[in-house]
Order: C-alpha cells, then structure tokens, then sequence
C-alpha cells in the first residue's frame, strides 16, 4: 500500500516490453498514436489532394476510392484536410501540454519541498487559474488579440500549468517523509538534489500518464475552440473549423460532419488507452484496481 | 475436555496457484486460547482468513475446516454471513485503517448488532455502550458519537475488539492484534481479550510472530513455517522443552543477546554527542478561523550526551517523542530551543549550507526502521550505498568509491556484486544490512538508530543486532538506539534513558534500569515487556494442576 | 465545522477578489486604450475621447478598478457599447438558459454516472463491468458538440422530434423551453458522464480495498451492503472534487453547446460582443462564470466536510 507512488519493480525494459506485450489497452493506444503521428508527419510533405485548392464541380462528394471521406462544399477532399487538420491538433496539444510540464512541475516540486507559505501560496493560485476553464482564458484572450492559434495555445497551456503542478506536488509530498527521502537529508543533500535525484525519478511515470491524459484533453480543448472560432483561423484546417462548416450543411451533407468527428474520437480514444495501458504497466498500485 | 470448537484437518490453500498452506491440522478449544504463530510468509493470517472464509479472489482450499459441526469450506456465503459476526468475531493488526472514518464508534459497533438480532437501533446502542464500557471505553468519557480518529490506537483496537465481541461469539480470532501497538498498550489489550475469554467462555486464536506474547496468553500452541505446521500441542510444554529444533530456533532467537566485546567496555568521559534543554514545540490544531489550540510539546527540556563508541537505548511508548529527538539530533529538524553539539560542532544552530555542517553529517549518520521505505527503488545498490560520500572533502574517483562501497558491503556481510543490482532483489533483512552500509560507508563516529529491528522477523533480528555489535566492536561506533522493545535494548545499548511524555525521566546502565526500574514510566515499560522464559516459568508454576491460566489469576498485571 | 466553513468563505473571497484582478488586468490594462479597441481602428479621435470619458478610463487605474468592483457588488456590471443596455440586464435574459441547461445537464450527468459506477464496481472482472468501462472509454473520446450535431441530425433533422434549436423563452410555460433545452443537454452530459463513472467505479474500487471493508464483512455483512453501507460515502471525496471541476466544464461547454443549438444563452452574448469588441460585456460574462466555479467549489469543499467528519475540524 505504501509504494504507490514508487514503482516495487525496477523498470527493465525487458520486463517493461514483455508486461506490455499483454497489455491490449497499451498496444491499441500505442498503434493509434502512433498512427496519427504519422499521418500527421506525412501531411506535411504529401497529401491526396491539395486542400488549399478549390474545386466547386466536386463538391458534396459522398465516400468514394477518389475521395475515401466525400469532398467539402468547396469541392476539396475530406481525407487530405483530416490530414492537414491532425498537425494542427496535434501541435496545440502537445505545445499546451509541454507548457504544463516545463512550467507547472518546476512549480509543484519547489511548493512540496518548501511547505508553509509558499506551498499555500500555490495552492489558492491554481484554485484561482482552475476557475478560469480553457475556454473562458480563450474567450479574454480572443476579445483583446483578435483569434488565432496561439490563443488556443496560451488558453490550454495555462490551464496545464496548475494541473501539472498538482500532480507534482501531490506526489511530491507523499515522497517528502519517506524514510529514503528522511537519509538522503541525512547525508546533506539540499531540497533542489533530493528533487533531482530522488523524487522526479520516481514522479516520472505519474507525470507520463497524466502528459497522455492532458494530451487527450488538449485535442478537445482545440477541437472545441476551433469550432466555435476561437482557435486555428482560416486558411488553416482543423477538425473543429471543419465541423463549425460542416454544422452548416447538416441537412444536405451530414457526412461532411462524420469524418471529423471520428477523427477526433479516435485520436483522443487511443491517447486515452495508451495512458490508461501506460498506467497498468509502471504503476502496481493502479494495476490491482482493473 | 471441552468440546472443540473449530477444527482444522488436512487444510490446503493454493492462492492464483501459489500454495500458501500445507495439509494444517488445528484444533481450537472452548474457553482457550489457541496461539498460531510463525513468521512473516508462514500462512498463519490466511489460516485466519480462511476460517472467516474472506479470502482474496483465486483462492483455492481442500480439507475440511469445521465450526462446530459445520463445514465452514463447503458453507453458503449466506451462511457465512450469518456466522460471521456473531458466532465468530475477528480483530485485525492495524487498528488505525481498521474502522470506517466517516462513522461513529456507536454505530460500529451497533451496526453487527442490529444485523445480527434485528433489534432496534436504540437497543443496539444501549447494548453497543455496554460492550465499550466492557473493552474500556465507558460513554461517559467516550460517548457513542465519536468518530475513530479522535481515539489513539489503543481506543481503536478496543473498538474493534467491541465489535468483534458484541455478541459474544463461540469463537474469536484475533491475527496480530498488539503488533502495531507499543508494549504498554500491548499488555492492556492482551488483558482485555484474557477477560473476555474468561468471561465469556469463547475460544481465542491468537496469532502472533512474538513467542513472548505467546507464552503469556496461550493454552495451546500451532508453530507454522512456510504454510507447514511445525509443532502443535500445549503452550507451556512446546515453549520449555523446545523439542522441534524450528521452536527453538525461534526462541533462541527472540532472546537473542549478540557476543559482543565491546558490552563491558567502560564508557569516556568525553561527549561525542551532547544535547542541552532541547524543546521541541509543534503547532497545535486550528480551533478558529485565526486561531491554535495551544502548542504540542513534543520534546520537553531533554538533556544528555554519548560518549564516544557508546551504545544508548531509547526506549519509551510511542509517542513519548523520542522519533521526534532523533530528528533533531540529525539536523532533519530545527529544536524550538537548546543546544544540540556534536563531536564539537553546534548543529542546532548551523544551517544546511554551512560546511561544517557537512562535516557534522559525515560523522552522524542513520538507519531508519523500514527497510522497504528506506531506499529509492530507482537506484542500484551502488548509487543508495554511496548517497554519503559525496560529503567528502575530496571528491573520490570512480574506483575509489567503487572500492569504498565494496569495502562498506563486505562490512555488512554483503557481496560485493550486490552493487549492481536494485533494492528490491533483496529481502528485509538484507536491505536492512544495505541500510547499515550506507550508514557506515563515510565511517561516522554516531549512528542513529530508529526502531532499526522491530519490522524484521526475530531470526533476521538476532543476525542484525550481531552485526550491529560487530560493527561497534570494530569500527567504535557510538550508537544512539531507539526503540520500544526491551529486549533489544538489552541485547545491544550499554545505558539506556526512558522517556515519558516528552522528558527524560530515567537514565542508566542498561542491566539496572530494566532489572530495577525507578521511575513510575520504566517501571510500566518493564512491567508490560513481554519475555519469554519469564512467562514460561511464571505459567510452568501456575499450570501445576490448573487447565488455563485465567482462574489461576484474577487480576492479571495491569 | 463552522470554523472550517468560515476559512473556507475567507478563501472563496481572496480568490474572488484576486480572479477580479486578473480579468480586469487582461481586458482593461493590457488592451492599452480599451476605447480604442472597442472603436476599431477607423475611429475619430473625438469619439475614442467621448468613449474614455464614457468609460472613465481618465481616472487612476486604482480608481476605476475599486469603482468596478464596487459596480458588481450592487450588480451594475456596467453599459454594454453595443446595445446601450445595462450589461446586467443583457445577462440577466441569457442566464435563464444557460444556468438551466448547465444544471440539467450536471443533474442528467450524475444520474447516469453514479448508478453505473456503483454497478460496474460492485461487477466489477464481469462482461457488464467491461462493456460499460469500453462505453465510457469512448464516451469520454467523444467531442460533446459533435456529439450535439449528431443529435440534431438524427432527432431533428430526421426524426423531427424536438426542434433542431432556438429557445422559445419561458413565458410559453415550462414544457417548451425544457424541450429546447434536451438535447444540449444530452450532448453535454454524457461526455461527463463517462468521466464521472469512471470516477465513481475507481474511487469505490479504491475504497473496498480498504480494512475497514474488511472489518465490516467480519461484522456479517454480505458484501452489496458494505458496498452501500460502507463504501460509497468513502468514495464521495474523490467524485465530489471531479463533480465541482465538472461545473466549471460544464459551464463552458454551454457556451459552444448554445452555439450548436442556437440558444440565446451567455454564449451567444458573449461570441457577439467578440465580435463586436464590446469588452464591458466580455469582461461581465467572464467574471459572472468565474464567480460561478469559485462558489460551486466551495459548495464542494462544505460537502466534502458532510461526507468527512475528520474535516470538520480543520
């Protein structure tokens, strides 16, 4: 019960791959992600037609072997902008998501080592940004700067910060009275090497599935903001602008709204698994739960 | 002869494949008291468990366990719902997690009644406070409404004893119900369930890893080792005649008292460590929107010193703030005030930073009681063993301290290839002897030590404290030895000092303190100090004639 | 635990007060010249002046912060540009849509999400237990305002059984503005759902591993009434903690819901004055929401002190 946080087994990676290798939720996420990185990557180089080029006389095309998803109103391919539009959400997400790391676990290890003032500090700063959800940042944002990309960045990456930082801290604290923690004070060793040496190690994992798990919710953030126009601005592609266009043809092209939607499902479903298998596999406390 | 009244036969348990027991034979009597001892792996809490038929998922049992006349293995869930509870009660080692936080003591207690009779819940209550009032827990001083966290260990155990017993079950098992409790409180609960077998006529198994313990409660005795029953038969008898070489193994080793040269040595006159009106206050509960209750002494005006190579117990109840002092003594705590100085050296009033205070660091070093919580399980042996060398002046190259940590393990009676691999592949033991390496590794002239053998098996434990009074033989080193078991202050501390509510109150040659207690709070100490051979002796004179001890005395030491 | 309520209160007023200095700081500070902004870049000289005058924006920083704070303590949320209506006014006539759909939609939420988390924890290794874990899985992957289009399409588009959005006020009588109100509902609430149960299914799981668990089945209770008896209350901390971060999801996923639905909620008022740059009704949407989040999380802090008397004291 003691050793939640600290993993009883040391992660060989051997043994690392051979639990993973019976672990279906890992494996699913992981082809999944991996996927959709790799369909984002090849977007950038190549896509099956040119998204930026409008073609009116195809337009409102249903699934066919020239157009795997349908065209657009505009007549362009659904599949390629699917493409396109992964880069963007994966860029924003994945920004917002190092935002929450570099900054908000820097931040959650110094308020654990440091305790009083400066840990209570913390803790009423981030009730205060939690009280401010992505859209509302996005919202105050947008109104001064105009829309763009960068504000769904900024608005998700700083709700990251005091989620990271939680994390971190909670972790933190349960290593702090540790009898491991409690020697290596005794052999000298200030807050800032102690943090170092012994309790980002063994943090690393919890910080690893909850990257996956803001990930996942960094894709909606931006799939939402971009939807209602606050996010990725045209000519850029994003699965949320595809579905506000698409909104507007519901009755004559409903499936223009389809192949969006599962895209989104899907990516944010295997990042979801991938944490979950991630979970089970470094974490023996959590394992015992399924 | 009473009639039994659970009787175990040829019981085999396999859990997720894995055999736990062996082909058990037990049988319980009415009015007795059944020991099932062993040490940690032994299968004797799954014995427990088996009986109450609670196993974890995957379990697989054969052979028959009889309650009464019945087939527990073979009975109904419902059945066992109806049993449990009522005809059997069941007390559990750690009283802190043992009760539901977010309900009162009375509804605990009352909720088995109510299930069991389906009498009304104002009956229930009135017969849940006679039951506290029985375990000691009159409703006048601890009303019925009172949540577990606002009773200490032992007012928590007695809860559980109250529930378990609230209908006075045919039979009671109660698996390490002292352990976690120190050996004042110790003897009171074992008191408390002595009366409630004399009273109510019930048969108790008492498992239990202390042969001390044992030899104070048990009419009958089941010695199990690795899921196989060693010995069996009366307690008194099994435990004098020690006839299977396991019993005696295990009785050797509980009273185990390490060769040691250095035992007789007497002590310099100068201090290594000297400690002078040390307070420690801590800040007392918020009681307002601004404001404290009053400040909670921890450490109350303590002062002492260790001369060098000396070896001084701490012994005290837990609480006593004697953790608390040792804190302080390694700098891991600033005191509220007074002066700690070591070989010189004012650490109280350094700071991290300062360099003698690396100094002070190289020379003092700690062993903790855990030995799973005590290392980073991210690292090998090297880096754990080494984390105090880098207090050296000189920074060492990589096959100094390849040769410095080689030469600590070698010290401990470790392999020197131990170094490769990871805190985990080892057992309790011989992380605690890695604890000791790192410890020693910058050879320090004090070594904390904090309960450094209470959570290690008495065989394991009688190998640790040889090592420990090796290395003071060898290497000089002064110990200051915390911990709340008598024995082991008497197998490894020259002088001993009690404490008591955050004072020193007694302080002396080992042998004097404990033989010849002087002070109200030592002699409490002593008097609640299971020990084997005394109790054997004490129980061998009673039993002339007499089936249980319970007749024999009313008033058992309280 | 009143002492504990008040020092909760105290917090929920310093973060009130420090979130006030933050919306205030964004949208009236670092714009510059918020006259300016709000005007466009085509504005006369003379009417961005009459504008500062308007706003006040002449006076100290210091001045015109107090003098807005104390303008929302009377409720007087200033004048929209825009409109040339009291903002509260104009929030006043969204609010009745956006809370109630809010609210039903934490309400439908925690009826789905408590009774399958409880379900598939007390199952939990059956096919039961697995197919609701897989559908929460996917619950939660699931974008509510796709999840919305989705509904429209199928149960007004198609099916033609509630109108595919628009709210009919409700001066028409209870029944027509809750049927408006359904399907956003819906689509705002399973996506939460799906958390929840998850939530639910995790912490009671946690709890029966428990010794007190153990205690109790020593007791003879069968192992559905520990559950209920024992567990579940154990298990409220973690569920509350997600439920009070739910709100404040929930509330912000109104806004885009609205959008889906064409709802005349707060989030339609609040993308119009976007649009339109009217920063004093930006400015009153954003502090009534967060005012909202901060309250509904000391609502929780109260009830997890219900749910632990060990709590109460601190």
């Amino acid at each position: 019960m003691t050793d939640h946080l600290v993993a009883a087994e040391h992660e060989d990676w051997r043994l690392f791959l051979r639990k993973a290798s019976a672990n279906r939720s890992f494996q699913a996420g992981a082809i999944i992600t991996l996927f959709i990185v790799i369909m984002a990557a090849v977007s950038l180089v190549w896509t099956p037609y040119d998204v930026s080029k409008l073609t009116i006389p195809d337009r409102l095309q249903g699934p066919s072997w020239a157009h795997w998803f349908g065209t657009d109103h505009f007549g362009r391919d659904i599949f390629s902008m699917i493409m396109e539009g992964s880069r963007n959400s994966i860029a924003v997400a994945l920004i917002a998501v190092g935002i929450g790391i570099v900054i908000g676990v820097p931040i959650g290890c110094w308020a654990a080592a440091k305790r009083g003032w400066i840990d209570e500090v913390f803790m009423r700063t981030s009730d205060i940004i939690f009280a401010f959800p992505a859209l509302l940042s996005a919202v105050m944002i947008t109104a001064i700067f105009g829309p763009g990309a960068v504000n769904a960045i900024v608005a998700i990456g700083i709700f990251n910060i005091p989620v990271f930082a939680r994390v971190a801290r909670g972790a933190a604290l349960s290593l702090w009275p540790r009898e491991f923690i409690l020697a290596a004070r005794a052999a000298g060793k200030g807050p800032a090497r102690i943090t170092a040496e012994h309790i980002l190690p063994n943090i690393a994992n919890l910080l690893l599935v909850q990257g996956t798990i803001q990930f996942s919710l960094g894709i909606l953030a931006e799939a939402g903001l971009s939807y209602v126009g606050l996010g990725a601005q045209p000519p850029a592609t994003s699965w949320g602008r595809m579905l506000a266009e698409a909104q507007t043809m519901m009755a004559i092209a409903p499936q223009m709204a389809i192949a969006p939607g599962i895209a989104i499902i899907v990516t944010v479903l295997g990042l979801n698994l991938l944490g979950d298998g991630l979970r089970d596999l470094l974490d023996p406390k959590l394992r015992r739960e399924r | 002869m009473t009639a039994p009244i659970l009787t175990i036969e040829k019981l085999d348990l396999a859990i997720g494949g894995a055999p736990i027991l062996r082909s058990v034979d037990m049988v319980v009597e009415a009015g007795k008291v059944h020991a099932l001892v062993g040490e940690s792996g032994s299968g004797k809490s799954m014995t427990a468990l088996t009986t109450m038929q609670l196993l974890p998922h995957g379990a697989n049992t054969t052979g028959t366990l009889r309650f009464g006349d019945e087939d527990l293995l073979t009975a109904s869930e419902e059945r066992m719902c109806a049993l449990r509870g009522d005809d059997i009660g069941m007390v559990f080692q750690e009283p802190m997690t043992a009760l539901n936080p977010v309900k009162t003591i009375g509804e605990q207690v009352a909720e088995g009644i109510r299930w069991h009779t389906g009498t009304n819940r104002p009956d229930a209550e009135q017969r849940a406070a006679i039951m506290l009032k029985r375990v000691g827990l009159p409703t006048t001083r601890f009303p019925l409404d009172r949540y577990p966290h606002e009773l200490s260990g032992g007012q928590r155990q007695r809860v559980v004893i109250a529930i378990a017993c609230a209908l006075r079950p045919k039979l009671l098992i109660a698996d390490e119900p002292t352990t976690a409790l120190d050996v004042v409180l110790q003897a009171q609960i074992l008191d408390l369930l002595r009366e409630l077998v004399a009273e109510d006529g019930m048969g108790l198994v008492l498992i239990s890893h202390d042969l001390g313990v044992v030899a104070g409660m048990a009419d009958d005795i089941t010695i199990l080792r690795h899921g196989v029953v060693q010995e069996a038969g009366h307690a008194v008898d099994v435990l004098r005649r020690q006839t299977h070489p396991y019993t005696r193994q295990l009785a050797e080793a509980s009273a185990h008292v390490p060769q040691w040269d250095g035992r007789a040595k007497p002590p310099e006159i100068t201090a290594l460590l000297d400690v002078q009106n040390l307070v420690k206050d801590y800040p007392g509960p918020r009681t307002g929107l601004f404001s404290r209750g009053a400040p909670f002494r921890a450490v109350d005006d303590v002062s002492f010193s260790v001369p060098p190579g000396r070896s001084v117990g701490l012994v005290g109840q837990s609480g006593c703030g004697k953790s608390t002092l040792a804190r302080i003594v390694l700098a891991l705590d600033k005191p509220t005030s007074g002066i700690v100085s070591f070989d010189g050296m004012e650490t109280s009033r350094l700071d991290d930073h300062d360099p003698t205070m690396a100094l002070a660091r190289r020379e003092m070093q700690v062993v903790f009681q855990d030995p799973y919580g005590s290392f980073n399980p991210r690292q090998t042996v090297e880096r754990l063993v080494a984390e105090p060398l880098h207090l050296e002046e000189a920074p060492l190259s990589k096959s100094e301290r390849r040769e410095r940590i080689a030469f600590a393990l070698d010290e401990v009676g470790m392999p020197a290839d131990a170094m490769r691999r990871y805190p985990h592949e080892f057992s309790g033991g011989q992380r605690q002897r890695l604890a000791i390496a790192r410890a020693i590794i910058t050879r320090p002239k004090l070594v904390v030590c904090d309960e450094p053998v209470s959570a290690l098996d008495v065989s394991i434990r009688a190998q640790i404290l040889d090592l420990f009074a090796k290395l003071n033989d060898e290497l000089g080193l002064a110990y200051l030895f915390i911990t709340h078991d008598l024995t082991v202050a008497r197998a490894i501390t020259h002088e001993v000092m009690v404490m008591d509510h955050g004072r020193i109150v007694e302080r002396g040659a080992t042998a004097d303190v404990l033989d010849n207690p002087q002070t109200e709070a030592a002699q409490r100490l002593v008097a609640a100090a299971p020990d084997l051979n005394r109790a054997i002796e004490r129980r061998a004179k009673d039993t002339s004639g007499i089936s249980s001890p319970f007749e024999a005395r009313k008033h058992p030491s309280s | 635990m009143l002492a504990y309520a008040a020092r909760r209160l105290l917090i929920v007023l310093v973060t009130l007060l420090v979130a006030s200095v933050i919306v205030f700081f964004v949208l009236e500070i670092v714009p510059g010249d918020p006259a300016r902004l709000m005007l466009g870049l085509n504005a006369t000289e003379d009417a961005v002046r009459a504008l500062r005058e308007q706003m006040g924006l002449n006076e100290p920083v210091l001045t015109r912060y107090i003098s807005w704070l104390v303008g929302m303590a009377r409720g007087d949320f200033g004048e929209s540009l825009t409109y040339s209506v009291p903002v509260t006014e104009l929030i006043a006539d969204r609010v009745v849509v956006s809370l109630p759909l809010a609210l039903l939609a934490l309400g439908l939420s925690t009826a789905i999400a408590i009774p399958v988390g409880i379900f598939t924890a007390a199952r939990r290794g059956t096919r039961a237990d697995t197919a609701a874990m897989a559908g929460t899985q996917l619950g939660i992957a699931i974008p509510n305002f796709w999840f919305a289009l989705l509904l429209v399409y199928v149960f007004a588009v198609t099916l033609q059984w509630v109108p595919a959005g628009g709210f009919p006020g409700w001066d028409e009588g209870l029944w027509p503005g809750l049927r408006a109100l359904i399907l956003p509902a819906i689509a705002l609430a399973l996506p939460q759902a799906a958390i929840l149960a998850r939530v639910a299914r995790s912490a009671l799981l946690e709890t029966l591993a428990e010794d007190y668990i153990r205690t109790a089945r020593a007791k003879g209770l069968p192992a559905n009434i520990v559950l209920w008896r024992h567990a579940l209350r154990n298990a409220m901390i973690p569920v509350l903690t997600i439920l009070g971060l739910q709100f404040a999801f929930l509330l912000a996923g109104t806004i885009i819901i609205e959008n889906v639905f064409f709802l005349p909620g707060l989030g339609q008022l609040v993308f119009q004055a976007i649009n339109q740059r009217d920063l004093i009704v930006v400015e009153g949407v954003v502090v009534l929401l967060v005012g909202t989040v901060v309250i509904v999380n000391f609502l929780v802090d109260l009830a997890y002190a219900w749910a632990d008397p060990r709590l109460r004291r601190r």
